[in-house]
């Protein structure tokens, strides 16, 4: 069982708090992506689970063992880099081959691993070429079979697909999910890209300012962001974020009335998903401004409009046309999710 | 048309300075080679000799010392050099208050005049007032009163020691520079793959660094062969002709002896020893440069 737990670790590079005290537990088997904007700690985070960086205070256990002071190669994981760290001077072949001659396997044991685990992530055609003779995605494959090759208990992996072209990417992360389901490994995966999160994660934990700020499933993080900064951070087009106050029961802003249940209070933000509300001719709509702008995204039509400084997006039918700067109104689906966040502290009010 | 012209007449006066000092007296030197000119008798180059001064120079002993006191020479300050300046730069390449420091201050050896270094160096190794000669006697009383100077291998070893001193820094900054290229995600994966410290230095990061070690290799041997201002004045080329260098050996022979011609012909020898270094060096950044780029 290959679980890790982290608690109460923290890291602190002189005065600077990188990660503060925060815990963590990653179910064995599970796929978890620490999600966050750059400088969040969430790479700092996953280093100190590789033992690449120390860790200020806390412990990291990894199959209830506790690892702190445990070199990298004792932890049983394997890295895959953002920037692949891949050994330029070997083939694909030595660069699969290298932690197995480290470990001491057999010659014909290590050719026969090497050739299955080529096979696996399709570089048996290439296994005599070098690095630098490799397309991005052959050499993200590279990176991944050296990762596999050895069947650890943990794979980390930092931000492997920010380097290749989004149409590689989108096959290189269906490629890692079907990875994951044949080994069942448990995998810590790095990511600002909160697409590659919804898509691979069992579970996502957000962070902001090195702290988890929520952690939970895919769907339960896009359903119901715990604050205003989870409610921004994910989705894409993002969520509306509305400035406005609620008072006798209706939130209101510039152009923006919406019925809530909840009691008076300034200072509050709506959020409402693009894809929750409804592209209506009705003056009387929760929603009006005029037509900002119309972006075609192939099965769907984004419009925006504007009211003051406000602007709301939602998704429109593809066949959705109208002019620029006329009037638009947009209400609220039926049984469509409104999010209610106190604008100072952020928190979830609805 | 004016126009077109002018870049070049505005090189002209660049292009005669060259002319005068570098390509007059290579070319001057280079037609002496092939004449005798002893300068105690004449202020001109007199007959042609044909191929006389460079076959004399295959047969003449003091010719032939010289090459192998510069071969000996090469060999071992470039090895030197290079080992210790990688192992420096592998110690200094963390960042820190104290590293920083270390290579600021790593830089005054290579600022030092290296006539200077060799006259310094002479008195440290004095027998009887020198510093390093008594610093080494009192921790060991068997050196206590050795001629260091006086032996000829201990005076090749003390050149070698002078000239690495001055060179290490210089070739150390280059290695820190080959090392920053390094991606930190190489070495940080043969850690987590299972490498030690040795084998992630012999394994990962040296055959990384093989081009910067290779260009250091022949920049060191190119200068290397050079050597002349710590012969003058540390060893004189003693004893005997123990340390006489073939670049110490030419100045000899043209301005002790004032045999020009045959000074001449040894200078071209040594040239065309450089000019080989140098094209095959060329040639090596060239296909390093092709295999970055593949």
């Amino acid at each position: 069982m290959a679980e890790v737990r982290l608690v109460d670790i923290e890291k602190k590079y002189g005065n600077f708090l990188a990660v503060p005290k925060q815990s963590l537990t990653i179910h064995d088997g599970e796929f978890l992506v620490l999600l966050g904007p750059s400088g969040c700690g969430k790479t700092t985070t996953m280093r100190m689970i590789a033992g690449l960086e120390d860790i200020t205070s806390g412990d990291i256990m990894i199959k209830g063992e506790r690892i702190n002071d445990k070199p990298p190669k004792d932890r049983d994981i394997a890295m895959v880099f953002q920037n692949y760290g891949l050994y330029p001077h070997m083939t694909v072949r030595q660069n699969i081959e290298y932690p197995l001659k480290l470990r001491g396997m057999p010659k014909a044991d290590r050719k026969d691993r090497v050739r299955e685990t080529a096979e696996k992530v399709e570089l048996d055609a290439l296994l005599e070429r070098r690095p630098s003779e490799l397309s991005g995605g052959q050499r993200q494959r590279v990176a991944l079979a050296r990762a596999i090759v050895r069947t650890p208990s943990i794979f980390l992996m930092d931000e492997p697909l920010s380097n290749l072209d989004a149409k590689l990417r989108v096959t290189m992360r269906a490629e890692l999910k079907h990875l994951h389901h044949e080994l069942g490994v448990t995998t810590v995966y790095v990511t600002h890209d909160q697409m590659e999160a919804m898509t691979l994660a069992n579970r996502v934990a957000v962070m902001r300012e090195g702290k988890i700020v929520q952690l939970d499933t895919p769907k339960k993080i896009y359903a119901e962001p715990a604050d205003l900064f989870v409610a921004g951070f994910i989705g894409s087009p993002s969520m509306n974020l509305i400035d406005g106050a609620v008072k006798d029961g209706v939130f209101r802003a510039d152009g923006v009335e919406v019925p809530v249940d909840l009691a008076d209070h300034d200072g509050v933000v709506l959020g409402i998903r693009p894809e929750e509300l409804d592209i209506t001719q009705d003056p009387g709509a929760a929603i009006s401004g005029k037509l900002y702008a119309l972006e075609l995204t192939g099965e769907s039509t984004l419009v925006t409009l504007r009211n003051g400084p406000s602007s709301v997006c939602a998704r429109g039918h593809a066949d959705f046309e109208a002019d620029i700067d006329s009037p638009c109104h947009l209400a609220p689906k039926e049984g469509a999710r409104i999010h209610l966040f106190d604008r100072a502290t952020g928190e979830r009010l609805l | 048309m004016k126009d077109r012209l002018l870049p070049y007449w505005l090189l002209i006066p660049a292009f005669i300075i060259v002319l005068a000092t570098t390509i007059y007296p290579l070319a001057y030197s280079f037609i002496t080679s092939f004449r005798a000119w002893d300068l105690t008798k004449s202020r001109r180059p007199e007959g042609f000799v044909g191929l006389d001064n460079y076959i004399y120079a295959a047969s003449e002993s003091q010719f032939l010392n010289s090459l192998w006191v510069t071969f000996i020479f090469v060999i071992t300050s470039v090895i030197l050099t290079v080992i210790l300046a990688m192992a420096l730069a592998l110690l200094l390449r963390r960042k820190g208050p104290m590293h920083t420091f270390t290579r600021i201050i790593l830089i005054l050896p290579f600022a030092m005049s290296p006539a200077l270094i060799g006259v310094s160096y002479r008195f440290m190794f004095n027998p009887e007032f020198g510093v390093i000669a008594n610093g080494l006697g009192a921790v060991f009383p068997a050196l206590q009163g050795v001629p260091w100077l006086a032996d000829p291998q201990l005076a090749m070893g003390i050149l070698v020691l002078t000239d690495v001193w001055h060179w290490t820094p210089y070739m150390t900054f280059m290695c820190l520079g080959g090392l920053a290229s390094i991606p930190r995600e190489t070495e940080e994966a043969a850690r987590i793959d299972g490498a030690s410290n040795l084998r992630i230095i012999f394994g990962i990061i040296l055959p990384q660094m093989r081009g910067v070690i290779l260009v250091m290799a022949v920049l060191k041997t190119i200068f290397a062969l050079k050597m002349f201002d710590q012969v003058v004045t540390l060893t004189g080329g003693g004893p005997g002709t123990s340390t006489e260098t073939l670049a110490y050996f030419i100045f000899n022979v043209g301005f002790r002896w004032f045999d020009m011609g045959y000074a001449s012909a040894l200078a071209w020898i040594l040239t065309a020893i450089m000019m080989f270094i140098s094209i095959w060096y060329v040639r090596m950044l060239l296909s390093e440069r092709k295999m970055a780029t593949a």
